[in-house]
């Protein structure tokens, strides 16, 4: 860059017609340009004083008192982005979304699908002191699906737990119908089912009833899988499964999309059975013992063929690699699975992986399932399908059958 | 000091600018993208550069996705016509006798607007559902509920035709604004009936008004998704809804694309065969500048 002399500059403005207003005028923005170039250190250093934790999660999951605490005690900003469904978190995840998000939620299998892609990265078991609460029956060795493999390294921790379980009509389901995926098939009550719209979990429910029919479930399996794995299915039960969704399509009242339209066709008595994750199963029962309808609901967590379950966890994605990032995430995840948090948690109606029943009324423990945690051990876990090309055609051709 | 000016040319690049950057920006570089990514295939969420056709010989080689095509091109066709025999009296009404409230009423239509369309098709739900008004109201009085009108192909064209109605009705009404009613009188006056004044002078000359009423209810119905999935039932998937899918769940972005491509191309079919039907002298078009 060349110098100038003062007196060439101010010639240099007499030539080009400058006038003495643009040039205070210019200066005054130059003076004002170089305080702020002086200021900018300072300015930057108070922005990053504010951090922000940026989050991928279920909607359900965003607790405006556990935000706020941890706003506060951190002094730094939590902002959740929501999602519908894991492969829909996974796509934006692949997408980029690993530069967006600090964290992201997952279900059963898929965090290791997560790790295996690289979207996430080891989690310290030594800055998540609240994972000692967990039940038992979620934490290794019962559960490994949150180390990479057996006796791995953690690659998520618990937060929520539920099944895709069946919840029925009392009045209407008769006994011997009320431990066998078979309800949902059954033309003995078409015009009063209704199932939801994923269609992931639509096939997989489907997949273990054709596998049974089959007779399949112990024979050898696809993928290098050791034992069955409805996400992982053979063509043959594959083609069988969508049969079984072609036929119960003519059973059904709708696939709902929310837990309020379920609840609409429950509770006057029009759908009689649908799988779901037992929220609706909750709010009939309150339902039933406040007077307010006169029936009964139960809620079938594992049909005797077998049935589906998950365990939501947090995991930390691969972009965030700033070390005073990555403790503050595992500090907001320790927050999050405390003993007051979950407690929160409990009470929008969702089953934590943590101990946390003395907080709650026995009959809301009984609600949230708290005392069968063991019946998650049978059940299988959410999955990404074995070829979500090969799953799409399915249920496109059951969509239009 | 002499300023220079923009010469004429200067000003139409000028002005012309904005609308050519949202026109690249916004729709040719997304449709470009897509006709690329209509070649390509995606394995397991990943999409791989590998030139093929496979994606246009799923949709054409098989019945499925044209089943989803003809469900939604019927659909949109009945919703635009639904919506042409709602919209057109409507329309000469508040043009003829609206008035001073003319815009008011025009503002009452679009009232619907004001609120999201997840919101809007969860009240139609309230008003056609199993427990709905409409079936609450005849239970009340000892009659069958109607079951049709929920979770149904026939509920979703409700729905669609409720959604787009105020586009057709505006349409017709802007084109109505500019029409001279004196014709009508002297049409009477020669003796026609004011069903033949209304076949031989109102309707083909606002038959401009009512192509572009006719695009903007048809292109959208064609593509609608969130309706199907609210209000249609399990047999009622359509087109949009399942190319929504491949983008979502599915993660089959390549078959989406060559779906988007299908839908692009048959909307832009659907515009020209519209578009040919137009006589510009005949409508009354004094455009062009000649």
């Amino acid at each position: 860059m060349s110098k100038e002399s003062p007196k060439s500059r101010s010639s240099k403005a007499r030539n080009t017609g400058v006038s003495r207003r643009s040039l205070l005028k210019a200066s005054a923005a130059g003076a004002a340009a170089a305080a702020t170039t002086l200021a900018a250190p300072h300015i930057r250093n108070a922005e990053a004083a504010t951090m922000n934790i940026r989050m991928l999660i279920w909607q359900d999951y965003n607790i405006a008192d556990t935000v706020n605490e941890f706003e506060a005690k951190y002094d730094v900003r939590v902002s959740p982005a929501f999602f519908d469904g894991n492969s829909e978190a996974f796509n934006k995840m692949k997408a980029g979304g690993t530069a967006d998000f600090d964290l992201v939620m997952a279900d059963g299998f898929w965090p290791r699908l997560y790790y295996r892609d690289g979207l996430i990265q080891p989690m310290n078991e030594e800055l998540l002191p609240n994972l000692a609460n967990l039940f038992p029956d979620f934490a290794p060795p019962a559960y490994n699906l949150l180390l990479d493999k057996p006796g791995g390294v953690r690659i998520g921790a618990n937060n929520c737990w539920g099944s895709y379980g069946i919840t029925m009509n009392l009045e209407h389901i008769a006994p011997e119908d009320r431990e066998s995926l078979n309800i949902m098939f059954d033309e003995k009550y078409a015009g009063h089912l209704a199932t939801g719209a994923r269609f992931e979990e639509n096939i997989a429910m489907a997949g273990i009833l054709a596998a049974t029919q089959l007779g399949t479930v112990d024979g050898p399996r696809p993928d290098g899988d050791e034992s069955f794995n409805p996400y992982h299915l053979t063509d043959e039960e594959l083609e069988r499964a969508k049969e079984l969704l072609i036929k119960q399509k003519g059973l059904l009242v709708t696939r709902y999309q929310d837990y309020d339209s379920l609840q609409k066709l429950m509770r006057p008595g029009l759908v009689w059975a649908s799988p779901e994750f037992s929220e609706i199963y909750r709010r009939l029962t309150r339902a039933y013992e406040a007077g307010e309808i006169d029936f009964q609901v139960a809620h079938m967590l594992q049909p005797k063929e077998g049935g589906l379950g998950w365990i939501d966890s947090w995991q930390l994605s691969s972009g965030t690699t700033d070390s005073e990032a990555v403790e503050l995430c595992h500090h907001w995840v320790n927050h999050y699975i405390s003993n007051e948090s979950m407690t929160r948690v409990a009470k929008i109606g969702v089953a934590p992986c943590y101990d946390v029943r003395e907080f709650l009324p026995p009959e809301e423990v009984s609600l949230l399932l708290m005392d069968r945690t063991v019946e998650l051990r049978g059940l299988h876990m959410f999955d990404q399908p074995s070829s979500p090309e090969k799953w799409e055609r399915v249920w496109s051709e059951v969509e239009a059958a | 000091m002499a300023r220079r000016r923009l010469g004429p040319e200067g000003r139409f690049l000028l002005m012309a600018l904005p609308g050519a950057i949202f026109v690249v920006v916004f729709l040719l570089l997304p449709i470009l993208s897509i006709i690329v990514f209509s070649f390509w295939r995606t394995e397991s969420y990943t999409l791989i550069p590998d030139w093929n056709l496979d994606n246009y010989a799923t949709l054409f080689g098989t019945t499925t996705y044209m089943t989803f095509l003809l469900r939604s091109f019927t659909t949109a066709v009945v919703v635009s016509l639904a919506s042409l025999v709602y919209a057109w009296p409507v329309a000469y009404f508040i043009a003829k006798h609206g008035d001073r409230y003319r815009l008011l009423l025009v503002l009452a239509l679009a009232a619907p607007f004001f609120t999201g369309i997840i919101l809007r098709v969860t009240g139609i739900q309230g008003v056609m559902g199993p427990v709905g008004v409409i079936n609450l109201g005849l239970m009340n009085y000892g009659l069958q509920p109607i079951d049709f009108i929920m979770y149904t192909q026939t509920a979703v064209g409700i729905g669609v035709t409720y959604l787009f109605i105020p586009f057709m009705v505006t349409a017709v009404y802007l084109s109505l604004l500019n029409f001279d009613f004196e014709l009508l009188e002297v049409a009477k006056i020669n003796g026609a009936k004011p069903w033949r004044a209304f076949i031989e002078i109102t309707w083909p000359l606002n038959w401009m008004g009512t192509v572009i009423g006719l695009v903007l209810v048809f292109i959208p119905s064609m593509a609608e998704s969130i309706t199907p999935r609210f209000l249609g039932g399990p047999n009622a998937a359509s087109f949009g809804q399942v190319l929504g899918l491949q983008f979502g769940e599915t993660g089959t972005w390549a078959l989406g694309s060559a779906m988007g491509v299908l839908l692009f191309a048959v909307s832009s079919l659907v515009i020209l065969l519209m578009w040919r039907t137009v006589n510009l002298q005949r409508s009354g078009f004094t455009g062009g500048g000649h």
